[in-house]
């Protein structure tokens, strides 16, 4: 049954297409899709996971005409977690949502997990576009006028990124006449080595405007404040983490070099700088939150450009950075609907989310720095630690300030928003406790 | 043999609780005397602190103010008989040998902080303040006074007082402490210090009877006001001769012998009449001091002094 | 046996979060004497003599793919004797003490299987884990308090001491290449320097030494008493408890010589606990809140472990340990006290207290034990472990260390008496106030126990400690049942303690010999008049030491605090400046995103 992760795509993108016939049960529809999509993410994980297999599937033509997926065990924990918190983000959303709203989430959605099951560039490249448009639209939804700003620079930011993407494809295309990323990487020495590395800048440009890394970033704090708090919460963690799962299939399986193992590493850190810095006197709770994204995929960049010298604790700190993130993060901007946390619930989401980014264990986020300092400590950047630990230490104050702020019993709020806020929250311990980002690590990569 | 020695000892021990009792009291009523030389009066009679006692301890009404205040009666006299047994006195060791100088410090204060306890519990506000003066007066006494104590203890390398005592007699007068420069320094910080601890003039804040109706003491009567006297008596005993023991070598001149023994203790006996009335001059020759203005005499002053002699000692015990 | 107890504590946590107050109380009561109970069973198979078998009840733990080695050790179970007893008898406390079960069940269970695991841990990445399970379930008891500065400055400085923390570990497992304690014995040079000197750092944030100390005064101040008894009692001891097994038992005192000869780092350890003992101190002396006084107390005393700890001779040891058990005891004591003093009254500022002792006798009788503990008054287990760090001090001619920490500890009793005086004693201003319920009490006395058995019998905690020392290689020293002896002087408790029962004979018998009345003070001082007429205050407690305050004020300001605010100020300009690369114009962003290509492309090309 497992055997066709085309329908992770496929099903979500036809049943957007479904949706417009039957407007009135589009929410319901389009929840039926994302719960399906789940199940067959987590029934697809566990069996690779069992396994250690990886799925290279050819679907319709050969390539580069058809879809060439490639899943390992990295991309099947991406999927699985961009689909399993789509789900549960739907479950306290969806009810309030029209089928317009749905048809999109099912396209963002989409878009998401096919960027991170492709093994096909230019699918990636569609896989974008669909993202980002849908992601715009879901911006715009809230049609304020932040949410407005938002999505215009964001759109203008993303139109440049996919330009810019292209381009790189083309460039790289011009070269070795394939998309595949198999092909490219076994061939990448026989390019021209300007253009190489013209097409990775271009590539890292692109993607890094997705995946929030500075200063493409502009868009960020504009399009989480101005989204709500659902959409909020989608990107953080599904269009975001798939575009750093691309810059990390591209670093470790195209461009596996010391030079743009360098760029990555020293871009992340200033990312997590800035980001942390940023965060750190940002009174409105939404923009706190998405410059604290910023940090933390910079965190996650550094953690990734590690994993490419071949540092298996990296790619360890990475898988448990993603989780804590995308677990963390989804539920703070669910809680950041109001002022306050909502009762205990939301106290106690608040307090497990910000005490996993923080790095306490037995959080997931506590295992991603700690492999994430053993790893640098491997390579003997001594800057880079200490850099980190002060940029926790500032994340730590704001986020005590915000848990100070939030204090109190007012904002009551439905048994589902609150369900779907501890369901998300409570990955981080789950994933803290058991031994399952452990052994993904271990397992073997695509392309590796 | 065993019961024997500890019976002798205990009879010793008791025999020297009395005497420094007597001594105390004598003291305080020739002090008076002496004061009102000074003052051109002629003075009650050097007896008069006896009578006093007597008095107070036998009188028939006595107000207390409750269990509390009554610790100050029963720890008062204790803990300083407690304290004065723990020092060596003219070459007799008593205690001393079970404690330290480090012991004596936290011993004298047993007595006080029960005094201060009667005194909190009985309500008085006057008797609050009078406490904070003498708490504040200690702190700043105790920092030139630890100082040069901390000189001698580097300098013999012990701080048990018995050794200090010991050691300071091997050549009789010519090995006392004072005779040495340093020490000389650290004697007149110390010599101060005993200024504030025996509360007299010009350091006498805590009980001030111009300002706070004699502070601590001021809801004292009968028994209680008795008792008191003699804990001060004890203490201004107890007080000269710690520094006696630290400075003079505890008095002693001779060694072995019961004649030397005797000797030893007049000579102890002179010099603790020496300070107390070296202490009673310049009580009577000065005006009180501020609070404020006598916590700077102490860190100021008196701790560079203290801190001039320890530096010395230090420099000539590292070589 | 260890597993079964780890898991009992987190079901019984779970259960205390959910059922009523009473219930959880007496629940988490029985539950925190089971690591007590199991450390007390294994002892007696063992013996308790030569309880260094540690290592052999060994036992593994698998979480999320490590392994956790856990096992007790002579240290630990010092450690244990010492801060375990804590729980239950602050779950003892907490039974009428709270209107509501907010949680302080569950999170002290948590907090007592965190300290559990501190003590158990063989190697650094378990002793990592359960220290940082005690740094949230302790933030989390913080949190309740809902103040910012306690909320803030607690998160922040425990972060900053687990960066430490885990700077020095991830060193240690650099150059080891192996995560266990045991394997850390031949390491030297720099790297051996700064992973020693980063733990101590991050150890020192929760042994509260200044200038690290900045969160204490808030969170001590701010949050439930019956916490802060097990926060300045327990889990100070703990930060206290790294610093010995890193410095002592693995032997850093060496790592840290090998690294500069002719520098003495312990003794840099010494001098920041002196400096923090006595301005401690001297702020303590100055405080009107009850909490923030006992807040500044514990920080001066908490210097004294670490004075013992930066001479490092066996005797400065042994006196650490030991006043780090009696300041486990009294500070509790106190912390609890307040408690019942605001459980009754409902205030915490000492001026509007006042004549408590005797509405609440016995209340006052175990703060009053406390307290002499505190000052070191030698009918109390406190004088002895002073001594011993005095008696190092004086053995190494510590000449710098030595006159503050005697004079600090003069210090001491003005702010006791302050709490004697103010709280207890003086006018009575509280009529319709009881003696507390008796669950309090009971908590309060058993805490008395240990220091009155301490003073008669110091050998027997010398004893107590012997293993750990000679675990760490160190010879006890020279001690009987009642003395202590050292190379310059002998202190004999017996003699002591007998000495003034005797001299107490003469006491009594004036006492007795003439009968007395018991009137109240307005007889005597307002003549008679009524005193309902005026209402004077009669409670000198409003600016007690006010001469004092005037000399002293000057040169206690700025403080350390104004300089973590001058840290903070500074990262607030930093985030301002970043924030402007922010312009919000995306014509700006778009531009960034042409320049970052370049830039990419300069990089990789031209470099």
């Amino acid at each position: 049954m497992v055997n066709h992760p085309v329908l992770l795509i496929a099903i979500p993108l036809l049943t957007a297409f479904i949706i417009p016939i039957f407007k009135k049960y589009g929410a319901a529809i389009a929840g039926g899709a994302i719960a399906f999509n789940m199940g067959y993410a987590i029934g697809m994980f566990s069996h690779i996971y069992s396994n250690g297999k990886i799925y290279e599937t050819i679907a319709g033509f050969n390539p580069p005409v058809g879809i060439f997926l490639a899943i390992d065990a990295l991309s099947a924990l991406l999927a699985l977690i961009i689909n399993l918190f789509a789900f549960i983000n739907f479950v306290a959303i969806g009810k309030e949502s029209n089928y317009k709203f749905s048809m999109l989430y099912l396209l963002a959605i989409a878009g998401s997990t096919g960027i991170v099951i492709t093994g096909d560039i230019f699918n990636m490249f569609v896989f974008f576009e669909i993202t980002a448009v849908a992601s715009y639209a879901l911006i715009a939804g809230k049609k304020d006028k932040k949410a407005l700003e938002g999505a215009i620079k964001y759109m203008v930011l993303g139109s440049i990124a996919s330009s810019f993407i292209l381009i790189g494809i083309a460039l790289i295309y011009s070269q070795l006449k394939t998309l595949n990323i198999y092909d490219i990487a076994a061939r990448i020495a026989s390019m021209n080595a300007n253009i190489k590395w013209a097409s990775f800048a271009m590539l890292l440009t692109g993607i890094g405007v997705e995946a929030e890394i500075f200063p493409l970033n502009g868009w960020v704090p504009a399009a989480y404040q101005g989204a709500s708090e659902g959409v909020a919460s989608l990107l953080s963690f599904a269009p975001s983490k798939a575009a750093i799962y691309a810059i990390a299939r591209l670093m470790l399986v195209v461009f596996p070099f010391h030079a743009t193992y360098e760029i990555a590493l020293w871009i992340g850190v200033v990312t997590l700088i800035i980001g942390e810095l940023a965060a750190f006197m940002q009174e409105d709770v939404k923009r706190m939150l998405a410059y604290s994204s910023i940090g933390q995929m910079g965190l996650i960049l550094v953690a990734f450009s590690l994993a490419s010298q071949g540092l298996k604790y990296a790619l360890m700190a990475s898988l448990f950075l993603i989780v804590s993130h995308a677990a963390s993060k989804s539920s703070l901007f669910l809680l950041s609907k109001s002022e306050k946390m909502y009762g205990m619930a939301g106290k106690y989401t608040g307090i497990v989310s910000v005490l996993s980014l923080i790095g306490m264990p037995p959080l997931a986020g506590f295992w991603g720095k700690w492999y994430l300092m053993l790893s640098a400590m491997d390579e003997k950047l001594w800057y880079v630690i200490i850099l980190i630990f002060f940029a926790g230490i500032v994340e730590t104050a704001y986020f005590a300030r915000y848990l100070h702020r939030s204090i109190g019993k007012d904002g009551e709020s439905s048994l589902r928003y609150k369900a779907a806020m501890a369901a998300m929250a409570s990955f981080a311990i789950i994933f803290g406790l058991l031994p399952l980002l452990y052994k993904i690590a271990s397992l073997p990569l695509w392309g590796g | 043999m065993d019961m024997i020695g500890m019976a002798i000892k205990i009879a010793i021990l008791i025999a020297y609780a009395i005497i420094g009792t007597c001594v105390g009291l004598l003291f305080m009523g020739i002090g008076r005397k002496i004061i009102a030389r000074v003052h051109n009066r002629v003075g009650p009679p050097f007896y008069q602190n006896f009578i006093d006692v007597a008095k107070l301890l036998s009188k028939k009404t006595n107000i207390s103010h409750g269990w509390i205040f009554d610790l100050a009666l029963l720890f008062s006299i204790s803990g300083i008989l407690l304290t004065l047994l723990f020092l060596p006195i003219g070459g007799a060791q008593l205690l001393s040998m079970d404690g330290d100088a480090f012991l004596v410090l936290y011993l004298l204060a047993i007595p006080a902080l029960g005094f201060a306890l009667g005194a909190g519990a009985s309500g008085n506000p006057n008797a609050g303040v009078g406490v904070m003066r003498a708490l504040v007066m200690m702190l700043s006494y105790e920092l030139p006074f630890v100082i040069t104590l901390i000189a001698l203890m580097i300098y013999y390398d012990t701080t048990s007082l018995a050794t200090i005592v010991k050691m300071q007699s091997i050549d009789g007068i010519k090995s006392w402490a004072i005779t040495m420069p340093p020490f000389m320094i650290a004697a007149f910080a110390a010599d101060m210090a005993l200024q504030g601890m025996l509360m007299e003039q010009p350091f006498d804040i805590p009980v001030a009877p111009h300002e706070i109706a004699s502070g601590p003491m001021v809801e004292f009567g009968g028994k209680y006001l008795g008792s008191l006297m003699l804990y001060k008596a004890i203490a201004l005993v107890a007080e000269t001769t710690l520094f006696v023991d630290l400075f003079l070598g505890g008095g002693v001149v001779m060694h072995s012998g019961v004649m030397a023994a005797i000797i030893n203790f007049f000579v102890w006996l002179g010099l603790i009449f020496l300070l107390f009335v070296l202490s009673i001059l310049i009580a009577a020759s000065f005006p009180r001091f501020r609070i404020e203005q006598a916590f700077g005499f102490y860190w100021k002053y008196e701790a560079i002094i203290a801190a001039i002699s320890l530096i010395w000692v230090y420099i000539m015990v590292i070589k | 046996m260890l597993d079964i107890i780890f898991a009992e504590l987190i079901v019984a946590a779970i259960i205390t979060f959910f059922v009523r107050e009473k219930l959880a109380a007496i629940i988490a009561f029985f539950m925190s004497l089971l690591p007590l109970l199991a450390l007390l069973d294994w002892a007696s198979n063992y013996g308790f003599a030569i309880i260094n078998l540690g290592i052999e009840s060994h036992m593994k733990i698998y979480l999320a793919g490590v392994t956790l080695h856990l096992a007790i050790t002579p240290l630990s179970w010092f450690f244990a004797l010492m801060i375990l007893p804590l729980f239950p008898v602050i779950m003892l406390f907490s039974y009428s003490f709270f209107k509501e079960n907010d949680g302080f069940f569950a999170l002290m269970l948590l907090s007592l299987l965190a300290t559990f695991g501190i003590l158990l841990s063989r190697d650094m990445l378990s002793l990592f884990l359960f220290w940082e399970m005690m740094s949230w379930s302790s933030f989390l008891l913080v949190y309740r308090s809902k103040d910012r500065n306690a909320i803030m400055s607690y998160l922040i400085f425990s972060v900053f001491a687990a960066f430490a923390i885990l700077f020095g570990i991830i060193i240690l497992w650099h150059e080891n290449s192996s995560l266990l304690l045991s394997d850390i014995l031949n390491i030297s040079g720099k790297p051996g320097f700064i992973a020693i000197a980063s733990l101590i750092t991050g150890f020192a944030v929760k042994a509260v030494i200044m200038p690290l100390h900045a969160w204490a005064p808030f969170v001590y101040s701010k949050c439930d008493e019956s916490f802060v008894a097990f926060l300045a009692g327990g889990l100070s001891k703990l930060g206290y408890y790294g610093m010995f097994l890193f410095l002592f038992s693995l032997k850093g005192v060496d790592i840290l010589q090998s690294y500069m000869t002719n520098v003495s780092w312990n003794y840099l350890l010494a001098v920041f606990g002196a400096l923090s003992a006595f301005f401690a101190t001297l702020i303590a002396i100055l405080q009107d809140d009850l909490r923030k006084l006992l807040a500044y107390s514990s920080i001066g005393q908490l210097g004294y472990i670490a004075i013992g700890f930066g001479i490092g001779t066996p005797l400065a040891i042994t006196g650490a340990l030991f006043q780090a058990f009696n300041h486990a005891f009294f500070k509790a004591i106190l912390f609890l006290t307040a408690g019942i003093v605001a459980y009754r009254t409902g205030k915490w500022k000492i001026s509007e207290l006042g004549g408590l002792a005797y509405k609440m006798p016995f209340t006052f009788m175990a703060a009053l034990f406390a307290i002499f503990a505190l000052a070191a008054i030698p009918i109390t287990s406190g004088f002895a472990a002073k001594w011993l760090i005095y008696e190092a001090a004086i053995q190494q001619k510590y000449v710098f260390i030595a006159p503050i920490m005697l004079i600090a500890g003069v210090g001491a009793f003005l702010y006791s008496f302050r709490i004697l005086y103010g709280v207890f004693l003086g006018e009575n201003r509280h009529d319709n106030v009881e003696e507390a319920p008796k669950s309090m009490i009971a908590a309060l006395f058993i805490l008395v126990m240990p220091l009155m058995i301490f003073v008669v019998f110091p050998g027997y905690m010398l004893d107590l400690m012997k293993p750990a020392l000679q675990a760490a290689g160190m010879e006890s020293i020279a001690h009987t049942k009642f003395a202590i002896e050292t190379s310059l002087a002998k202190y004999n408790s017996i003699a002591v303690l007998i000495t003034l029962m005797v001299a107490m004979i003469p006491a009594f018998i004036i006492y007795k010999a003439r009968k007395h009345r018991v009137t109240s003070f307005e007889d005597n001082y307002l003549a008679g008049e009524p005193y309902e007429l005026h209402k004077p205050s009669m409670h000198a407690a409003n600016n007690f030491y006010k001469p004092l305050k005037k000399v002293v004020l000057p040169y206690l300001e700025p403080g350390a605090t104004h300089y973590f605010e001058k840290i903070y100020n500074g990262i607030k300009c930093a985030s301002n400046a970043v924030r402007r690369v922010y312009t919000g114009y995306v014509q700006d962003y778009a531009i960034y995103v042409v320049l970052f290509l370049l830039f990419i492309v300069g990089w990789l090309i031209w470099i």
